[in-house]
């Protein structure tokens, strides 16, 4: 029996608050963080996006960074959320343990690269920004910050990021070369890659309906999320309460289409399957799945096909909380671990929001009621990405790991 | 505890390329901006994909298809790729095209193959490979962190085989970006390079291994004691002594201020052993040290290290190799240690 992974620590930052206790409130009010956009500078003024609401000034004056500081806004929000972790796990030195910061973005500093392009190729002004564009630029600009950190890696496969984020995590736990992991992801929305997803029509010009017959697409969103994973050993030595326990993880690659899943989803088939299997867990064990759902004709499909053939005529409450957040691309694995992780402590449902017509291909609709019929007791959460990159982590009750 | 072999490697690089040829006829330049030397791809792919594929794409999957080939294995367990970049031609065109034409003009084609993940995925539809995917991108680590991620799962046996690969291309735009922050473009005697290296790893050796790899370390931060610790306690665990060690494999490449780095803490960490190098043959790029590790590789292959390697030239060809050391460091604040030791010891 190898040793249980516990979930020591969360931190959440995304259109729903700054913090987890705000994501909360909203997710048991029901309440959608998506609102018209505001703080991108783009064209596309009103579009239905989850941004964080609030500016990088802000965030910096939240962190007590100075003005002057070189930062973006995908290493700002990863800071406020790796702090808000750390905090709850009781981390503020590393009393000789080594610990590691597993990020996962994409965009890593593009928010500052697309306004400052043209002066990166003919001037000098910009530079400092030059050397924040790249993702592991921007976990280290998240590690220095809280200056815990001796092992930092970056991972980038798109919106399945902090999910594999989290999944090594457990891997580096394991094989004994990390006492402790901090583990996400961190991305803004920049122009970038909304006209990106504008370009292939995948975004709903009103709130996304997951699962729903009549879904147009996805709204993107913004956040940062992290959870802090330990042994049981490390959780008792440092007398910190476990959250819940991770137990399982699956990584398994669609190989179908760069940008679009495969019909019968057979990497979300695999993902799933595999994460199960690592946990030693049945399908029927499962109380709750959160879906990667993000609202597109094509991942809605081919996920709730999946899931048919995973858990056949049993399946537990299917939801999207992208409904609420948007999809937050590559952190989008961290805020639904997270989410996923509140959910075990209070005994809810996050509701699929906006549903009306059952989709005629699916055996299931989402779930719309939050009181559980059964306490939860293991929740899968599903992170796809561009290029079939398709991961699959199931949480657990601490008692039930 | 299970072994690791590298079973094969392929690179396109600044070298004459699928080959070694660089062992006995290195290509050298005095440029500061380099492109590798491609090969004709048309016997490998059909024109409309060879015109749809930038060069990164092409390098990424040519390489890999070879060393699946080479070692007849189809459908590697784990397919698993460093980029420091990512593709970042596709990211320029579009990046130029949004901030010169505006928002509305734009069309998918590049944005659809910009995302780091795309010369990981891509290899697995090409190869139709179902299993573990995944891309790191950290910096001039972020070859390591791929290593790292094969290592624990080839230990622990969750997989048998594993496609490792390091990914980048610079294009000139790019190049005039970085050589305005310092990182390239200003060496002496070194040059900015493109890397593309396939190698496969695999816990059952298949008789033309090129080596083992022992064991692999990665710290972060500045603390020079606690490096020495970390280093020390690496080599403690895989049971080598310092002595063992016939060649320490360094990332110097004539920059001043990453060149001092090793010449602080080289007497230090390793004092008394060879040093050699390779970015004088491949250049820089963040995936750089995964050509470190094929020049290590292909050296503890043939048994001979051939004396352009060395930063003392005075040095002769050494044989009877059992151990090479890999050390990376970038900025002065990734730290990494690879040990590569021959298929008998």
């Amino acid at each position: 029996m190898q040793e249980r992974i516990f979930v020591t620590g969360a931190g959440l930052l995304s259109a729903l608050g700054t913090n987890k206790e705000e994501a909360l409130t909203a997710l048991r009010a029901q309440r959608s963080g998506i609102a018209p956009l505001v703080y991108l500078h783009t064209s596309h003024k009103g579009l239905p996006v989850g941004e964080v609401k609030r500016t990088n000034r802000e965030m910096m004056r939240m962190l007590g960074l100075p003005e002057t500081e070189i930062t973006t806004r995908t290493s700002l929000m990863g800071m406020l959320a790796v702090r808000e972790a750390l905090e709850q796990a009781g981390l503020s030195e590393t009393n000789g343990l080594r610990i590691a910061l597993i990020s996962g973005t994409t965009v890593g500093g593009m928010d500052m690269s697309e306004q400052y392009y043209l002066d990166f190729l003919e001037n000098d002004t910009r530079n400092a920004y030059i050397a924040t564009h790249d993702c592991g630029a921007c976990t280290e600009m998240i590690a220095d910050h809280s200056g815990l950190f001796s092992l930092v890696d970056t991972i980038s496969t798109a919106c399945s990021s902090a999910a594999n984020a989290i999944l090594l995590g457990a891997l580096l736990l394991r094989s004994g070369r990390a006492d402790i992991v901090v583990a996400g992801g961190s991305e803004c929305i920049t122009k970038f890659h909304l006209n990106g997803f504008r370009t292939l029509m995948i975004l709903d010009g009103e709130p996304c309906k997951p699962f729903d017959a009549d879904r147009a697409g996805l709204n993107l969103g913004e956040g940062a999320a992290y959870v802090v994973l330990e042994s049981e050993d490390s959780a008792r030595r440092r007398n910190v309460a476990p959250l819940c326990g991770l137990s399982g993880w699956g990584n398994a690659c669609d190989a179908f289409h760069q940008t679009a899943s495969s019909p019968e989803g057979e990497g979300a088939f695999l993902s799933m399957t595999k994460a199960l299997d690592s946990a030693g867990l049945s399908p029927e064990a499962i109380s709750y799945i959160n879906a990667h759902g993000t609202g597109t004709e094509n991942n809605d499909l081919s996920e709730g096909l999946a899931i048919q053939r995973v858990f056949g005529e049993n399946i537990p409450p299917v939801s999207s909380t992208k409904s609420f957040t948007g999809h937050t691309t590559s952190a989008a694995g961290g805020v639904e671990a997270v989410i996923s992780v509140l959910a075990l402590q209070h005994n809810f449902i996050p509701v699929n929001l906006h549903f009306s017509s059952p989709m005629k291909e699916l055996s299931f609709v989402p779930a719309t009621v939050d009181r559980p019929v059964r306490p939860l007791q293991h929740i899968l959460s599903n992170s796809f990405g561009f290029g079939g990159n398709d991961t699959s982590l199931i949480f657990s009750k601490t008692e039930s790991v | 505890m299970n072994d690791i072999y590298i079973l094969a490697a392929r690179q396109i690089s600044a070298q004459s390329p699928l080959c070694e040829a660089w062992m006995d006829t290195p290509v050298s330049y005095d440029e500061a901006y380099v492109r590798s030397i491609d090969p004709d791809y048309k016997p490998y792919f059909a024109p409309n994909a060879a015109r749809r594929l930038g060069k990164i794409l092409k390098r990424a999957l040519l390489t890999s298809r070879q060393v699946m080939e080479a070692c007849r294995i189809p459908h590697p367990d784990a397919i698993i790729t460093a980029t420091g970049l990512g593709c970042i031609e596709n990211t320029g065109f579009f990046l130029d095209a949004l901030t010169r034409e505006g928002e509305e003009l734009l069309k998918p084609t590049h944005f659809m193959q910009s995302t780091h993940n795309t010369i990981s995925s891509l290899i697995a539809i090409d190869a139709h490979c179902h299993g573990y995917n995944s891309t790191y991108s950290h910096k001039g680590i972020s070859f390591e962190c791929a290593l790292l991620d094969a290592f624990m799962q080839l230990k622990n046996g969750s997989i048998q085989t594993a496609l490792v690969g390091a990914h980048d291309e610079m294009t000139p735009d790019y190049f005039k970006l970085l050589k305005r922050i310092g990182y390239l473009g200003h060496a002496t005697n070194g040059f900015s390079g493109e890397t593309a290296l396939a190698l496969m790893l695999g816990s059952v050796p298949n008789g033309q291994a090129l080596c083992r790899l022992q064991g692999i370390e990665m710290q972060y931060g500045t603390d020079r004691a606690a490096l020495q610790q970390t280093f020390g306690r690496f080599l403690q665990q895989l049971a080598v002594g310092p002595d063992d060690i016939d060649a320490v494999m360094i990332g110097v490449n004539g920059q001043a201020s990453n060149d001092r780095c090793y010449a602080e803490l080289c007497p230090v960490l390793f004092p008394g052993r060879k040093l050699i190098r390779y970015k004088h043959l491949f250049g820089e790029s963040y995936t750089a040290p995964g050509s470190g590790l094929y020049a290590a590789a292909v050296c503890l292959n043939r048994q001979r290290i051939p004396a352009h390697l060395r930063m003392h030239p005075s040095h002769t060809e050494q044989c009877g190799l059992r151990h090479i050391l890999l050390y990376n460091q970038f900025e002065n604040k990734n730290h990494s240690f690879i040990l590569l030791s021959s298929c008998g010891e």
